[in-house]
Formats: C-alpha cells, structure tokens, sequence
C-alpha cells in the first residue's frame, strides 16, 4: 500500500516529543497530541471510500511502533496514539487495529510488563481499547494489496527510536550465565571426584580458567555501558554539531566584520602615519 | 474521563482543514484537495465509487434472524481474491477479480456455487436458422464438472452424476515421467471445509470448470471474526468487491447490451458484429420470420452481464 504522505512524519515528531519528555504518563502524552491537535489528521477527506482507506493505513503505520524492536517508551507512546486515532477516526463503524498471531504473545508480555512496572494507565488504555473490541486478530500484519508497485519502499526505522540492539545481552542472559555457572560447578567436582586429592582438582586436569563466569558477566556489563555512553554521545554529538554550527556562523560573522573593521583601521592608520610624516 | 482529553474544544467540520495545522500531512491534504478543485469539473461520487463502497460496507453489522444461522465467536474469517481468466493488455498492473468473504467453516462446494463466472453461461450453437430456440441450455447446466487445486490436492466436484474428474488427466500426466510435481492426490470437495485446509497466504490456487475456464484464487487475509462483522451465515461467500467490465452495446442501437454476435455477415459492416435482440430480429429476419443473406449467428453473453 503506498504511504500516507506526510503521516510518518508527523508520527514520528509526535513520538519523539514524547520520548525527550522521558516518562511514560498518559497527561504528558495527551497535553502533546492536544498541542498538535493530532486528531485532525483525518480532517479533509472528502468521501467515506477514501476516508475508509486512509484510515485503515494510518492505523496500520501507528501500529508498527507498538511491536518490538523499538524500546519501550516507544512502544508506550505507540499504545497511546493508537488509542488516540481510533477514538477519533470518523469512519462508521470504526476502522480495527490488526494484531497478527505471531505478535500477539510479544502484545500480552509486553501488557504484563507494564502491570508489572506499575503503569496503570497505559494497561487501563489497552483493557479499553480490548473492551471496545478495536483488535482485529489475524494471520498476517499487513493486508496484501495486489497492484505492482512502482518503487519498493523500504521500511527504515529511526535511529534514536529502536532500542540499541543488545545482541551480545539477548545472547548471554541471565539464564544463560546461571546454566553457566551450573555447569562449571558441576565441572569442577566432577574433577574432584576423579582426582587423588577428593577437596579439590589435580593440577593436570586444570584446562581452563576457573572464574570465566564471573568474567563473561563483566565484559558483558561493560559492552552494554559502552553502548549507552555511545548512545549518549551520539545524541550529544548531534546536538552539539547544530550548536557548533550555529556557533560556526556566528564566528564566521564576527570574523567578517572584524576583517572590515581591521582593514578599515590600517587604512586610517596609514592615512595618519602618512600625516604623521 | 480519559476520552475527553482527545476531542475538540470547539465545534469543527471535519471537511475543513484547520487554517494553523502544524501537521505535516494535512499540508499535502490541503495541496490535493487545492489541485483537485482546479481541474475536477463535478465533484460527487461516480457509481463506481458508490458501487464500490455499498458493497464493502452493505453487509457490516447484519445479524440474522434466526439464531441457528448466527456465526459462532472463533469462527475464521478469509479473504479470497478471484481473479477473471482474461489476459487484456491493460490488465498488466491490475488484474480484473473479485473479492469473497468465506467463513472457515463453509464447504468449498459453496464456494464453488458463488463464483459466477460468464463461461457459465454460454451457449453452444449455431442458431441462424431458427433464432427463437436459442436460450435453452446454458454452459452451467450441461457441464458441471469442477475442481480446486489447493496445496497439492485436487477437490473434485462430484456432487451430480454427470461431474467428471477432471483433475484425472492431469494426475496421470505428471505420473507418467518424473516431472518432478511431488505426490499430486485427488479428493471430493463436498467432503471438505475451508477450517480443513493448510492454505499459503498470498500464494495463487486454482478453480477450474467447464474443462478450461480457469481462475486463480489468492488467499489474502485470514483472521478471527469480529463483532462488527456480518454474523449472519446465509449471506457467506460475501461478495465484497467486483472489477467493473464494460458492456458491449449493439452496434445499431448503441444502447442495449449485445446479445447475439455475427460471423460472415453479409448485412453487417464488419465481423464480427454484435447486435441486441430486436435489432438483430429487424435486420436479418423479414415479418415472417424468414432469414434474410448469409450469415451465422451465436448467442453472446457479455462478460459485464455481472455489473
């Protein structure tokens, strides 16, 4: 389906001035839609064909900031523009949110987190939203459209948006370093009980280090505080280059007037030694 | 409450678009809307545009009356696209086809019966000789046989005696080398239900009837049903979306829809030609019912006989 245009925009603008605002509160977020007046997204359309259209693929772009991988605010800020552009759509009977089966148990875990966090209005806004019966649960994501198209769009998602990628996490969880440490226990009495010595390990059979769970945990921690601190400079980055060239082309001003006024002294400068002499 | 947060503080028309909107996509709105009122000449619905959306929207919401005919919560809910066996040119980017609506639980053998396809209708013949016997037997009647193709699996139509298996020659072709085409089966399709099937979403299927009329059948959505669904079982398969097909007129009058077509006319200006009914009775029948010149003639049916 070809995009609304302008729409991703206005999403995205809307969800990152809810991510600066850093807190998931359902006011802070009401307070930014009432600023932009979001629900006059849907204003101007003229029949309800189109209006039915247009609808279904607004809803169809917010719903993809609901599901992973974008970080949890994110995901916040999703729940509520949906709750927002369904309740304000002016399509009779309303357009539906369409959740696929393979996402839905990702939607109820990400349901017991925010129970779990305590962020009761975001779980009253899903529980209204399933109460008005707004999910469409179906096989697949996206409805197939069967027109060949022009240009493949591809689906790029914003850099600050997504939650930085916590391969080397996902890989080494705590499940993960438990078993681990399990194994390892296991390892080394197993070697105790071969050797002569029954309290501890003979000398040859010591192949590997003894604490590497310990170190695999600590080179895991550091990667991940590497990558906010990069994360953090980054964003510092970006806006320290916006100031760095505002500043730029202050100097760059001052520079110019400087040059005039120091071209201006030598020549009066001259004029007077001339004088002078 | 939370709800009152979202709306409008003041009474807005939602045609209008708000003069200081700092809303990216209601700037485009505006530009469209501006270009649409400088070259559109009469803006209101076509009947396209209105056929289009009645029969999306017609059956939303309908209930049955009595209560064995209500669709049950869980039932599936599929989306298939059929498409028309033409190949025109400037069908390249978008085939012509129908959209159905198909509860999981329905037989194909329904399926089957809500295809309505122009093939059926036709009817064998020559009828220059004697014009007022024409009509008798269609297509639909005489050759019943029938078959899908899902996944591998043939479901044959065998509900009447005269239905043959038409999958049969197909079966035995690719057995006969090693053509590579797997474990090709053959089962009746009264015996089945949509709920029975592994279906590929997006994957073309096949109908085929009347020996070689043949459509493709794309599974494009499945999901649960929903209470703002039509509920009421006797009105699936639901017709939700049909490619408008031109009629051709008759080439005396230019009004009526063609019903029968000419080869080697010698009274008609080109071959072939189409006519309607009382034209083609004025031009080549005299007031007794007497063939006037040379020709032969057929029963035509038009494919927009649908509209």
């Amino acid at each position: 389906m070809s995009a609304v245009p302008g729409l991703r925009e206005d999403c995205e603008a809307l969800l990152g001035a809810f991510q600066e605002a850093d807190t998931v509160r359902f006011e802070r977020f009401a307070e930014l839609w009432r600023e932009r007046r979001f629900h006059t997204v849907f204003y101007g359309r003229i029949r309800a064909l189109e209006r039915s259209k247009i609808t279904k693929k607004t809803l169809e772009l917010a719903q993809q900031y609901f599901l992973p991988p974008y970080a949890f605010q994110i995901r916040v800020g999703a729940l509520y523009l949906l709750y927002g552009l369904y309740n304000t759509q002016l399509c009779q009977p309303k357009q539906k949110i369409r959740i696929a089966l393979k996402d839905w148990p990702e939607v109820q875990r990400f349901q017991q987190d925010l129970m779990d966090s305590q962020h009761y209005d975001a779980v009253y806004i899903f529980r209204s939203l399933r109460l008005a019966r707004a999910f469409h649960f179906t096989a697949m994501p996206k409805l197939l459209n069967y027109r060949t198209k022009k240009k493949i769009q591809e689906n790029e998602f914003k850099e600050e948006f997504k939650e930085p990628s916590n391969r080397v996490n996902s890989l080494i969880t705590n499940d993960v370093l438990e078993e681990l440490m399990n194994i390892h226990d296991h390892y080394q009495k197993m070697k105790c009980v071969i050797s002569a010595d029954k309290s501890q390990p003979d000398k040859a059979l010591s192949l590997i280090k003894d604490d590497f769970v310990v170190t695999l945990k600590d080179i895991t921690l550091e990667h991940q505080e590497w990558q906010q601190n990069r994360m953090k400079m980054f964003l510092n980055a970006k806006e320290t280059d916006e100031i760095s060239n505002k500043k730029e082309e202050r100097t760059s001003l001052e520079s110019e007037g400087s040059e005039r006024a120091s071209a201006l002294a030598r020549i009066k400068y001259k004029s007077y030694s001339a004088v002078v002499e | 409450s939370i709800d009152t947060l979202m709306c409008a503080d003041k009474e807005e028309d939602p045609d209008v678009i708000p003069e200081d909107s700092s809303l990216l996509t209601l700037r485009y709105v505006r530009k469209a809307l501006e270009r649409r009122e400088e070259t559109i000449i009469v803006d209101r619905a076509c009947r396209q545009e209105t056929l289009a959306y009645e029969m999306e929207s017609h059956a939303v919401g309908k209930r049955p009356d009595s209560p064995t005919d209500l669709v049950e919560e869980g039932e599936l809910l599929l989306t298939l696209n059929i498409f028309y066996p033409v190949i025109f040119q400037k069908h390249k980017d978008h085939k012509p086809c129908q959209t159905v609506l198909v509860l999981g639980s329905q037989k194909l053998t329904e399926l089957r019966d809500s295809i309505s396809c122009v093939s059926d209708l036709q009817i064998g013949g020559e009828f220059s000789s004697q014009p007022d016997q024409a009509p008798e037997h269609i297509s639909k009647d005489l050759y019943k046989s029938a078959f899908f193709y899902f996944e591998g699996i043939f479901y044959n139509d065998k509900r009447y005696p005269e239905c043959r298996d038409l999958s049969r020659t197909i079966i035995e072709w690719s057995e006969s080398h090693d053509r590579g085409y797997g474990n090709l089966r053959c089962a009746k399709m009264e015996d089945y239900t949509f709920n029975d099937l592994s279906l590929k979403i997006g994957f073309p299927y096949l109908f085929c009837h009347q020996g070689n009329c043949e459509h493709i059948i794309i599974v494009t959505d499945i999901r649960l049903i929903h209470y703002d669904d039509c509920l009421d079982r006797n009105l699936y398969p639901l017709l939700i979306k049909k490619h408008w097909l031109c009629t051709r007129k008759c080439f005396v009058c230019k009004m009526y829809t063609a019903r029968w077509v000419t080869n080697k006319d010698s009274l008609a200006p080109e071959d072939p030609c189409f006519f309607c009914d009382v034209c083609f009775r004025m031009l080549h029948y005299d007031a007794e019912g007497n063939k006037l010149g040379e020709f032969l003639a057929y029963p035509y049916v038009d494919p927009g006989i649908f509209n």
